[in-house]
């Protein structure tokens, strides 16, 4: 009921707490550092929620696996390099199917890149960032009452997948104000679902293969078979009630355009010309969404802020070809994607009688 | 109860060498949490990755079995969400001071309620003996074959930074002073910095000349000498408890008695 005008990336912070989150931990680093200062403040009037700043990333991520494992719903906010940070731990959470959430806020990369332009070239770091094999779950939002969802969202999937989730988003949308009632979203709360330390158990919360009696299983290929799958399933079967997405515009047009993020919003004048397909779990791909809807279009655009990330994954869910429309160097307008389609051939008269 | 209750004895033979220190270390830790009270609802241990790193997977405890070189974020974060747990740290000198050691210095600064058990065995034990930052100069390792180049860190110095922490220095060969060393670190109040010195035969000893662990122990017991009472600073060799202020207690830990500062040798 309460119209208010709110920031990403502290939709992001009311969206935690709404979840019921009681530990961050992060480092400071735009564009997501708003999320930490946010976090600060509240934790000053709400002791609940207990705040670290700590001495980098890897601290953070580190800090609020434990924080986990100890009994809080726990997350962090970070972006570019600071995300990179994490990977290790990002793994380690997913080792242990510890439910945490961490927030990246895109800016351009690589290294410290371009610290205040929005990017989307997270979106492979996303899946593949960390060593070995593990099934990620990332939500995208597109507005702040999206990212206010989303956070809720991710925080209810990480504990029904027992995993770290990643909520991306990036520095336009992180830095975006718009007016929102907050009241008027409402997602069921997830209680705890693990059983936090001290309760009376000795397990072992080990990134080491082992057995379940602690026993390294460093040479085991069943056992380590046995734990993977089993993770997984219960994963891709959590992340099947998460399959967010959406699927409009112009159904009608021979082309789709596939956007996410910030870019969706960009893309909006292109609404009368083309289909739009948003994922909004990233990951796992929606691979069945995509390949009942592709096939209606002669032709697929991914209009993403990255060197075609996206549409590479498309490409190999669809065993097709896509046209890309890469946003680089934090260009993300409505210029650069007038500009990205002029190149491929489809962008549309009117639009182009628009530019001048 | 008995110390042995707090040991997983059905997983033994350990993995680890046959003389290497760390059982001796698990031993006494097993005796003080048997004197203290220490229990699965009171406690938690968080180890690092190395030979060192393996003691919580032997103990009767929730244990979390860390990334190399990250238990302190993860032990500080537990204390933090639940005061009244007693969280010890148990993880080799690399784990800890080489590439924790960001880690460190500044769980050091924030001074939580934690307890570390350092295995300081002056190696990297796990990954076949190569040097670290607590390699004494000149020692030959599989990867300093003309010696190790510069000077160990010093974590007296370091863990001193915050006059309130707690830094203790033993040996394994030193069993007594081990276990008032630990108990004491563990009812501390703050950040406990425990200190011991102890051999890798297998990695490390055979090859600087110690024929077996024995040698190795022996050597400890005449080249490590207490500290004068009242000591505020351990020399070289020096055995002893070096106390910070008394920090204010920050909670009642369950099971153990929050410590006094003094300084006490
Ligand atoms: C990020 C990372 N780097 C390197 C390693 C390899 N590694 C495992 S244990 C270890 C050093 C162990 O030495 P220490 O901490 O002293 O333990 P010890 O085996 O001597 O008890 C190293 C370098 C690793 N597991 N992870
Ligand atoms: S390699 Fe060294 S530290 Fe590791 S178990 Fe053997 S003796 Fe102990
Ligand atoms: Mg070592």
């Amino acid at each position: 009921m309460a119209k208010r005008l709110l920031q990403g990336n502290e939709a992001v912070l009311l969206g935690a707490v709404k979840a019921g989150a009681t530990y961050f931990a992060g480092y400071p680093i735009s564009p997501s550092s708003e999320v930490l200062m946010a976090a600060s403040v509240y934790a000053a009037s709400h002791p609940e929620l207990r705040f670290l700043q700590a001495e980098d990333e890897i601290a953070s991520a580190n800090a609020i696996i434990g924080a986990s494992l100890a009994g809080a719903k726990s997350f962090t906010a970070t972006s570019g390099p600071g995300f990179s940070l994490m990977q290790e731990a990002i793994g380690y959470a997913h080792k242990l199917g510890v439910p945490t959430v961490f927030v990246d806020v895109q800016r351009v990369g690589p290294a410290t890149g371009m610290p205040t332009m929005p990017g989307q070239g997270d979106i492979l770091q996303t899946r593949y960032g960390s060593s070995g094999d593990y099934t990620s779950i990332v939500f995208y939002p597109s507005t702040v009452a999206e990212c206010y969802e989303y956070t809720i969202r991710a925080f209810n999937c990480a504990e029904e997948s027992r995993s770290p989730v990643v909520l991306l988003s990036d520095a336009f949308l992180g830095h975006l104000n718009e007016v929102v009632d907050l009241d008027a979203i409402r997602v069921p709360v997830v209680e705890r679902t693990l059983e936090p330390l001290a309760s009376g158990h000795t397990r072992l919360f080990s990134g080491v293969a082992t057995y379940p009696d602690g026993e390294p299983a460093t040479a085991d290929a069943d056992e380590f078979i046995r734990q993977y799958e089993e993770a997984k399933a219960r994963r891709l079967e959590v992340s099947e009630r998460y399959a967010f997405h959406e699927y409009g515009w112009n159904k009608d047009a021979d082309t789709l355009v596939i956007a996410f993020g910030i870019t969706r919003r960009i893309a909006q004048p292109l609404a009368p010309h083309f289909a739009l397909f948003r994922p909004i779990r990233i990951w796992p791909v929606l691979q069945d969404e995509l390949r009942e809807i592709a096939p209606r279009y002669r032709r697929i655009v991914v209009i993403e802020g990255s060197d075609g990330q996206y549409a590479s994954v498309v490409e190999r869910v669809l065993y097709r070809d896509v046209y890309r429309v890469p946003l680089l160097g934090g260009r993300m307008s409505l210029e650069a994607v007038r500009e990205g389609l002029d190149r491929i051939g489809l962008l549309p008269a009117e639009l182009a009688e628009a530019a001048v | 109860m008995s110390y042995k209750d707090k040991v997983k004895t059905d997983l033994f033979p350990t993995i680890w060498c046959p003389g290497c220190g760390i059982g001796l270390i698990m031993t006494q830790l097993a005796m003080v949490m048997d004197d203290l009270g220490l229990d699965r609802t009171n406690t938690v241990m968080v180890t690092g990755i190395g030979c060192t790193g393996r003691m919580g997977a032997y103990m009767q405890f929730d244990s979390v079995y860390t990334l190399h070189g990250r238990t302190l974020p993860v032990a500080e974060a537990i204390a933090t969400v639940r005061p009244e747990l007693n969280v010890i740290v148990v993880s080799g000198d690399g784990d800890m001071t080489s590439i924790g050691g960001n880690h460190l210095l500044h769980a050091i600064r924030r001074n939580p309620r934690i307890t570390v058990l350092c295995n300081n065995n002056e190696i990297y034990g796990l990954t076949g003996g190569q040097t670290g930052p607590t390699t004494p100069v000149g020692t030959k390792t599989v990867s300093s074959p003309a010696g190790a180049t510069f000077s160990p860190v010093n974590l007296q110095g370091l863990v001193n930074t915050n006059g309130n922490a707690f830094y203790a220095k033993t040996t394994v060969y030193h069993q007594g002073q081990m276990r008032r060393a630990i108990k004491e670190a563990i009812e501390w109040p703050g950040f406990a910095f425990v200190d011991i010195t102890s051999q890798c035969i297998e990695n490390n000893g055979r090859r600087i000349g110690f024929p077996s662990a024995n040698e190795m122990l022996n050597y400890y017991r005449k080249e490590y000498r207490q500290a004068p009472p009242g000591s505020t600073q351990l020399a070289n060799h020096q055995l002893g408890i070096v106390k910070g202020r008394a920090a204010e207690p920050k909670a009642e830990p369950a099971g153990a008695g929050a410590g006094k500062g003094s300084g006490e040798a």
